[in-house]
């Protein structure tokens, strides 16, 4: 039997399928980017639940790392505009309130944290408002009506709300004194004990 | 008679002369959509003009006051955020890191088109060209030309 030998492949042809295995390369990683940026978009978009997550398995998670601008100054939290950070109340029990001038349940919410914290303020527990999305001075309207005296950060945007996991305004975070989330409260706080049970809890440890 | 004419066409004369100048003024003035239009409702994300979320109405209102007392669009938008940061704009500034956002869609624009000669001529080429005819060995044609010469037709 004669073995036929393949006719030479012509110089074009060779490199036309260069050109094709180049432009396929380049279309690849084109499009590889494309879906690499729209993932890592779209992960630093959602709201993490791994807070609620670690609480529903019994656990304390560790409260993120926030370091927001002051928008009403209380004791170990100030001046109004310096940066505070949850870090730096490491130490004392930390009742965190997400807030907005805008919400309707806030305004409701509102006179039961100032009460908790006329009560605990003195057994070192800070209760921190956390204004967010909101008018600077929609928010201190808000504050000077409700005749609010317990310290407030401010987060311009949604940063904050989704290191904590927050689904919307109003939200409620305890913190211990070792810094870790011990009770998170979706929505409104509707009574004092709602708070104070879990925080006598928590001053008790 | 004639003077009771003069006085008309001078009234006449004047209301024109008003409208004239205040039209251009109403045409530039600025509205409250207009500055609204550029940045978006932080809570839903919509363009503000479109949002009547309640932070959008707060919002509303700021640029509205500021309109009234002068302030300009730009100046209104820098205090929009310089209150929620610069997400609340519904276009990235042409400045910085987010130049990026502008160069890209235009680059990939820009290679698209660069590389539309290439494709054209690439699928003109692959639909001219067909298979190619296959080669015949010598001994082959000879022997093809024999059977033609030995059966013609």
């Amino acid at each position: 039997m004669e073995e036929s030998t393949p006719p030479p492949v012509p110089d074009e042809a060779r490199r036309h399928d260069r050109r094709r295995l180049w432009g396929l390369v380049a279309g690849g990683v084109a499009a590889l980017l494309v879906v690499v940026l729209l993932i890592v978009g779209l992960a630093n978009r959602g709201v993490s639940s791994d807070i609620d997550d670690a609480l529903q398995r019994g656990e304390r998670p560790p409260a993120p790392d926030i370091a927001l601008p002051v928008l009403i100054a209380g004791p170990g939290v100030g001046p109004v505009g310096a940066t505070v950070s949850l870090e730096q109340l490491r130490g004392k029990p930390v009742v965190l309130n997400l807030w907005a001038s805008w919400c309707d349940p806030c305004r409701d919410e509102a006179p039961i944290l100032e009460e908790v914290w006329a009560r605990y303020r003195e057994r070192g527990v800070v209760v921190l408002g956390l204004d967010t999305e909101d008018l600077t001075e929609k928010a201190l309207a808000f504050a000077k009506e409700y005749g609010l005296t317990y310290p407030s950060l401010r987060d311009p945007g949604d940063d904050s709300k989704r290191k904590l996991g927050a689904t919307g305004v109003p939200e409620t975070w305890i913190i211990d004194a070792d810094g870790n989330i011990a009770m998170h409260i979706i929505g409104q706080v509707t009574s004092a004990e709602q708070i104070t049970r879990p925080l006598d809890q928590v001053l008790a440890q | 008679m004639t003077i009771h004419r003069v006085r008309l066409a001078a009234g006449l004369l004047l209301a024109v002369l008003g409208l004239l100048t205040a039209l251009p003024a109403a045409g530039l003035a600025l509205t409250v959509n207009e500055v609204a239009r550029e940045v978006r409702c932080p809570t839903c994300n919509t363009p503000l003009d479109t949002s009547s979320a309640p932070v959008a109405l707060d919002m509303k209102e700021y640029i509205a006051e500021r309109i009234d007392q002068g302030w300009t669009k730009q100046r209104i938008i820098d205090g929009l955020v310089a209150e929620f940061g610069r997400e609340v704009l519904t276009t990235p500034p042409k400045s910085g890191f987010d130049l990026v956002a502008w160069i890209v869609p235009a680059l990939a624009v820009a290679a698209g088109l660069a590389a539309l000669p290439f494709v054209a001529r690439a699928w003109s080429r692959r639909r001219g060209s067909g298979p190619a005819p296959a080669e015949i060995a010598p001994e082959d044609a000879l022997r093809l030309e024999e059977e033609l010469r030995r059966h013609p037709t």
